[in-house]
């Protein structure tokens, strides 16, 4: 079944070891929605969260190649429904002094917060699932949106997946 | 403490320890360090080719005869670049080759300095690994690490890419160290649940119409006496792929042929009929496949298979063995029963026409191969280029021992055979390696006779010569009208040529004129060369178009448009 999937490899983080394991995704063509990195609490190791929408069967061969590449140590691959996804996003929307109060109460409505107040422009923080962080975005657009960052998703499986069965799997 | 070392005599100390005995290379700059300390080491022997792509080839050669990983080396920048295609010809067909290029000094790297090129960015998508030196303290373990990965599951080709300083930083060499990250991959290769060996044994003993199809893993993993044992306990019919010929005797009465585009009729009939498949170490490649939505319909599959990620990728599989394939093979004979396949062989044995090549004029390729086959008494190694001749040397000589086939199936490089065959003769000494190319593919790689010369490498050549890129030109005259653009090709006098070489050289363009000709260049001692001139305008039967499905084939002329 096509549906929303996380695949999560821990690797090196080396530069070569990403661009092996981020080169074996492209070279495969699976279908990618984002990539995100981040180091891990074990020093030398990173994890990398690849969002695809796929079947079962692609997913599962994406973490057979990546679990072939060397400097990969674990990969895995879940249905984001089994799990948490979440993604960050930084807005800077131009926010004049007359709608500001207008703003704060969209921030509020999305548990968003407003992290940088400059007298041009202030920057918004928001988390949450893709649709949420896509919804909340479609809010600010009301006001001048600027520029925007997001994080790209993390995921992890709800309880004890296979993935946690993993001592080093942090 | 030992005494520090050169990185480069460290590279040379390490080699020697993985068991390195034979290099194929060409020194530049950034590799002096390396070539300097070279000769300090007799034990390695290093032969230098004309062109890097042939060291990379006869490295493979040499790895695909020998079993044990072939090492070429280059210097950085155009030497580098010059090992790719043979790197990928690699890549393709799971051979474990060593590449190691110099690269420039590391304070220089990422600047265009003169002869850089990112030869381990260039060469990412077609290594199973590759490792920049930053360090002379990580050189050892670099190189032994390169070698367990190309040696290790499923082959393949590695490069070290080692500065041009780190070649001359000193440090100690403390030998081979223990094995550490690399024992934690070989978990990776998998064994089979005994579930599901129990399954396949079910299907096996149950099936009215089964096959084996063997691909090269049978080869890789040297697994020929299970396969024939699993043939004979059940009477099933052995399909062999390109890379699988040789896997199994070509003179045993369950011997089939071989599958796929170019795949005899009645093989390929076989395949379609079946109810079960049974491949042994193979991807199930389009060229075997032809059209997949049509085929094998009626088969289950049985998938024995080193790399997991290939179960299921092509074809759909009812039962997966994950594993090496002789090892798996041997859990399965434990739980096959014996039987036989009588009906179905004689099924099949209806199927099988009179062959369709029907060469016009007397010197036909399959009168070649009969007399090379005759003549070495099937005492030699066949190695072949990529065209139509391939497709007649796998097809029409007979393979009897093991791994005495050998060519570019995966990526089909023409001018492979050439220097491979070299890397086949320095692994195989005393025994004949016939390099069987075409004129267009002999022309691509030919400047390797000076280096069978300087080196005394005993490689007998055959070109046959049809004045055309043969199969590119048969395609042209069934899909494309006849229009042969850019086929018809020039060939200078081969004779000359070898004469200009100082090796042996001869003209065959009589059928009478095949067996003298073959002879003399077995008697000769030292590389020879035998021009065969063929039928301009043969062509390789039957074909199943691309994209048409193994019962649609093209058996002779009179379908062409
Ligand atoms: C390096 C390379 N370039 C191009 C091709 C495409 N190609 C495949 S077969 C072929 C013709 C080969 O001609 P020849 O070597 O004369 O052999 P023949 O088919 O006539 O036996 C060509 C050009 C290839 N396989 N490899």
């Amino acid at each position: 079944m096509m549906t929303p999937r996380a695949v999560t490899v821990l690797l090196e983080d080396r530069l070569i070891t990403f661009n092996r394991a981020v080169g074996l995704i492209r070279r495969r063509n699976l279908p990618v929605r984002s990539i995100a990195v981040g180091p891990t609490v074990t020093p030398g190791v990173s994890r990398l969260t690849i969002m695809i929408h796929s079947d079962e069967a692609t997913a599962e061969r994406a973490v057979q190649h990546l679990q072939k590449v060397v400097g990969v140590r674990e990969a895995a691959a879940f249905p984001a429904r089994d799990g948490v996804t979440r993604e960050l996003a930084l807005v800077k929307v131009r926010a004049r002094g007359d709608r500001y109060a207008e703003l704060l109460d969209v921030v509020q409505l999305y548990h968003a917060s407003v992290v940088d107040d400059n007298p041009e422009a202030a920057i918004v923080e928001l988390t949450g699932s893709e649709a949420f962080v896509l919804s909340c975005i479609r809010a600010l657009e009301r006001f001048e949106i600027l520029e925007v960052a997001r994080s790209g998703a993390v995921a992890l499986e709800a309880g004890v997946g296979e993935a946690a069965r993993v001592p080093a799997n942090v | 403490m030992a005494e520090p070392l050169t990185g480069a005599q460290i590279l040379c100390r390490a080699l020697l320890d993985e068991g390195v005995d034979l290099l194929f290379g060409y020194p530049g700059g950034a590799i002096m360090p390396f070539y300097h300390a070279l000769p300090e080491y007799p034990g390695l022997r290093h032969v230098l080719v004309r062109h890097e792509q042939a060291a990379a080839h006869a490295a493979d050669g040499y790895a695909r005869a020998s079993g044990r990983p072939g090492v070429c080396v280059a210097t950085s920048g155009p030497g580098a670049t010059n090992l790719v295609t043979g790197i990928a010809t690699a890549h393709m067909d799971n051979t474990p080759l060593v590449a190691i290029t110099g690269q420039v000094p590391r304070a220089m790297i990422g600047r265009d300095a003169f002869q850089e090129t990112d030869i381990i960015g260039i060469t990412q998508p077609i290594t199973k690994h590759s490792r920049l030196v930053e360090d002379v303290a990580e050189l050892a373990d670099a190189v032994h690490e390169v070698f367990a990965v190309a040696r290790e599951g499923r082959p393949g080709p590695v490069v070290l890419d080692v500065p041009k300083d780190v070649q001359s930083q000193k440090h100690e060499y403390a030998g081979r160290p223990a094995r550490g990250a690399d024992d934690a991959r070989e978990g990776l290769l998998g064994v089979p649940t005994p579930t599901a060996v129990v399954e396949a044994a079910r299907l096996i003993a149950r099936a009215e119409r089964p096959l084996v199809m063997a691909g090269h893993g049978v080869i890789l993993s040297g697994a020929y006496g299970e396969l024939r044992e699993l043939a004979e306990r059940t009477g099933i019919p052995v399909i062999s792929t390109l890379l699988g010929i040789s896997g199994f005797p070509e003179s045993h009465p369950l011997h089939l042929g071989m599958p796929g585009m170019h795949g005899e009729v009645h093989v390929n009939r076989a395949i379609q009929q079946a109810d079960l498949i049974i491949g042994v170490g193979l991807r199930f490649d389009d060229r075997v496949t032809g059209n997949l939505a049509a085929f094998a319909r009626g088969a289950k599959v049985i998938h024995i298979e080193l790399d997991a990620s290939e179960i299921g990728k092509n074809v759909p599989v009812a039962v997966g063995l994950v594993g090496d394939a002789r090892a798996v093979l041997g859990l399965l004979l434990e739980a096959v029963p014996r039987r036989h396949c009588d009906d179905w062989r004689a099924e099949i044995e209806s199927f099988v026409r009179p062959r369709v090549e029907s060469f016009r004029g007397d010197l036909s390729p399959e009168g070649i191969l009969e007399e090379l086959e005759h003549e070495t008494a099937g005492r030699c190694t066949v190695v072949s280029d990529v065209g139509q001749h391939q497709m007649w040397v796998a097809k029409l000589f007979r393979y009897q021992r093991p791994n005495t086939h050998i060519t570019s199936g995966g990526l089909g490089t023409m001018g492979f055979a050439v220097p491979a065959a070299m890397g086949v003769a320095l692994a195989r000494p005393g025994e004949p390696v016939w390099a069987i190319s075409g004129d267009g593919g002999f022309q691509m790689n030919m400047q390797e006779i000076a280096t069978m010369v300087q080196e005394g490498i005993p490689v007998k050549m055959a070109i046959f010569n049809n004045g055309y890129l043969g199969m590119v030109r048969q395609w042209q005259q069934f899909f494309h009208g006849r229009r042969y653009s850019a086929t018809p090709i020039w060939s200078p006098d081969y004779v000359r040529l070898a004469e200009a070489y100082g090796i042996a050289g001869y003209r065959v363009e009589r059928a009478d004129q095949v067996t003298g000709a073959v002879r003399a260049a077995l008697a000769h001692d030292g590389p020879a060369l035998v021009e065969f001139l063929i039928e301009q305008e043969a062509n390789v039967f039957p074909m199943i178009p691309p994209g048409a499905s193994l019962s649609e084939p093209i058996e002779s002329e009179a379908v062409s448009v």
